[in-house]
């Protein structure tokens, strides 16, 4: 078993600065969990707590069902691969790789087969004695890869593996780390603040703000039954639209009012059950590709039409609100122009406005 | 470099060279005077190379004075006090850097400030503690009194190398497996090697050049350092011995001259990195 798990995790630098508030985590065996959120949100701090150069203020870390909270770095049985790769600049690429292995006392034979191995697999063979400044970026990210595959640690950590590589670099290595978790078997805790790396590589996300975990679900979960405001505005791009209003009933169906607009919820939405009407402040999030443009009963001017090549993103006003919409590429269309649109109410989220959290969450859906 | 004119170049090199012979010329001098016999130093007018070139007074030097072991105590002196002052401030400038304790701030400023005092200043108290501890006339003494100058101005450079050095190599290492000390030794060090270099030949110049502290902490004769020592055995209130002297000053130029051949490059690297760093 090489599970990881958080319990009642809590950090804080000094008195008012609190990093990670008290936060239950349990990471399978073999699982490829990010942690995603924004700068600050107490991701990097979490991942630097379990690799033990961080000590929790409170609470306790389990790897693979043993304690270690108070466990050295080296001890933790972790690999982990840094931002800005942290290679040793003095060593050679082969040196780098064989790191690991030293510290451990792997005999000189056995060390030397391993990263060979590691070489092979990584395909820096002819790279082996180039020292680390010699490299591009994309060979230096497979160097601290390298270091961190060689040793066969029970649980990888990498924080923002990708985040210094170009666009294009970024997509193929994106893949390849993904081919190489499920070739490794390993648990693996993937930092970072690109919800496209997440969304891709993950088996489950765990998005944190201000500290705090706000929700720990599959992609899929978190895109389409996010739990809160925040999520749901994190998560996808172009970004979710909202507006903010209150439930009243239209045609004797639960409706959200606001911002110009009237919007009937169809039976079965989520929020029928908790408190549908009554004038409750909430606000409403629908993602841009449920509001439809073309037909329907609402009415809004184009503001900024903006092709990407196979989708093009309009933003238009309509009432009080500004919206965000996706039609697919080529369909002619022109700022200043008015717009017929319809929302596909069934996939639109409520949130309450005082706390954010989303209603019929509770209920499961 | 901005591009200049032939004769604007012209004027630059004639000021330099101009300033590099008013400096070389003592030393140009004093190699000289050295090499010639006693006889031909006061000639007028004087030569300037040497009519018969002898090598008498470096002979006499070794085999008739003192010399070698007033050579021996300076070197004794230095590298003890280059070794203690590169251990204790590679080890002090990344606790500096890396540790977060109480006061820390104010240590690297107090250990600043003590190299403000002029060294004058210390040197009573420094010889009554010598005498108290039972090490006043030992080169030990002065080996910690060296250090007492030397660390404070040896933290500073070596911490600005170590602030430049990623926290995330360290923390590499730790997670690789390795203790702080290896991963200091492993990364760090290698890290901040022309920092350590040029402190050790800031360190080494500065305590074989040293000669007030010598003078006033060590007056036992087989103690003495070759500064304090060659200027007493060679010099008295009737006669000073030229160019024994002069040759004297070559000798003890020469360990200095090589480590600096040999150091130079990494030497101009250090200074520069104390004021811009990367």
């Amino acid at each position: 078993m090489a599970g990881v798990r958080l319990e009642k995790i809590h950090k804080s630098f000094g008195a008012d600065a609190v990093a990670v508030r008290a936060l239950d985590l349990e990471i399978a065996e073999r699982e490829f969990l990010s942690l995603l959120g924004p700068s600050g949100c107490g991701k990097t701090t979490t991942l630097r707590m379990l690799a033990g150069l961080e000590q929790p203020t409170s609470g306790r870390i389990f790897i693979g069902g043993r304690e270690v909270t108070e466990v050295a770095p080296g001890r933790r049985d972790i690999a982990m691969v840094f931002q800005s790769y942290a290679l040793y600049p003095h060593m050679t690429v082969g040196e780098n790789i064989a790191y690991p292995l030293k510290k451990r006392g792997v005999p000189s034979a056995e060390r030397k087969a391993m990263v060979a191995r590691t070489v092979d697999l990584l395909q820096l063979g002819p790279l082996v004695d180039r020292k680390p400044r010699q490299l591009s970026g994309g060979q230096q990210q497979r160097v601290a890869l390298g270091r961190a595959i060689v040793r066969d640690p029970a649980v990888f950590l990498l924080d923002e593996p990708l985040s210094n590589l170009d666009a294009k670099l970024r997509a193929h290595m994106r893949a390849e780390l993904i081919q190489l978790q499920k070739r490794l078997g390993k648990t693996m805790v993937y930092v970072t603040h690109d919800q496209l790396e997440a969304m891709t590589m993950s088996d489950r996300i765990a998005i944190m703000n201000k500290g705090e975990l706000q929700q720990l679900g599959t992609p899929d979960e978190i895109y389409r039954r996010p739990a809160n405001r925040f999520v749901a505005g994190f998560v996808g791009t172009p970004a979710m639209n909202f507006a903010t209003g209150r439930m009243t009933v239209a045609d004797g169906r639960p409706a959200f009012a606001g911002a110009g607009l009237t919007i009937p919820l169809p039976p079965g939405h989520p929020v029928e059950g908790e408190a549908g009407a009554g004038g409750r402040a909430v606000e409403i999030g629908i993602r841009p590709e449920d509001v439809v443009v073309g037909e329907g009963p609402f009415e809004g001017r184009i503001r900024v039409v903006e092709p990407t090549g196979h989708e093009t993103i309009v933003l238009f006003a309509a009432g009080e609100a500004d919206l965000v919409t996706r039609v697919p590429g080529g369909i002619a269309l022109k700022a200043g122009e008015a717009v017929r649109f319809r929302v596909r109410a069934e996939n639109a989220h409520l949130f309450d406005q005082a706390d954010g959290r989303r209603l019929g969450a509770a209920a499961g859906h | 470099m901005t591009r200049r004119g032939p004769v604007a170049q012209a004027i630059y090199s004639l000021f330099a060279w101009t300033v590099v012979l008013i400096v070389a010329f003592p030393l140009v001098w004093m190699v000289l005077t050295s090499l010639k016999p006693q006889f031909e130093l006061f000639t007028i007018p004087p030569t300037i190379l040497p009519q018969e070139p002898t090598l008498e007074h470096y002979a006499r030097l070794l085999n008739e004075t003192p010399f070698p072991l007033y050579f021996r105590n300076s070197a004794l002196i230095a590298v003890g006090t280059t070794m203690l002052v590169v251990v204790v401030a590679t080890l002090g400038a990344h606790s500096l850097v890396r540790f977060a304790y109480p006061g820390r701030r104010w240590l690297a400023q107090m250990v600043l400030f003590t190299y403000l005092l002029p060294s004058v200043v210390l040197i009573i108290p420094l010889y009554l503690l010598m005498v108290w501890v039972g090490v006043a006339n030992t080169l030990f003494s002065l080996v910690i009194a060296y250090t007492t100058f030397a660390l404070p101005f040896a933290l500073w450079l070596l911490r600005s190398f170590m602030a430049a050095i990623p926290d995330e190599l360290e923390h590499a290492a730790l997670v690789d497996g390795a203790t702080r000390m290896e991963a200091f030794v492993d990364v760090i060090l290698p890290q901040a090697l022309p920092g350590v270099i040029s402190t050790a030949l800031f360190t080494f110049i500065l305590a074989w050049n040293e000669y007030l502290y010598a003078l006033v902490l060590v007056n036992r004769d087989d103690a003495r350092p070759l500064t304090t020592g060659v200027i007493n055995m060679l010099t008295s209130a009737f006669n000073i011995e030229w160019s024994l002297l002069m040759a004297a000053s070559v000798m003890m130029s020469v360990p200095l001259i090589v480590a600096f051949a040999f150091l130079q490059k990494h030497l101009t690297r250090g200074f520069g990195a104390g004021g811009v760093k990367g």
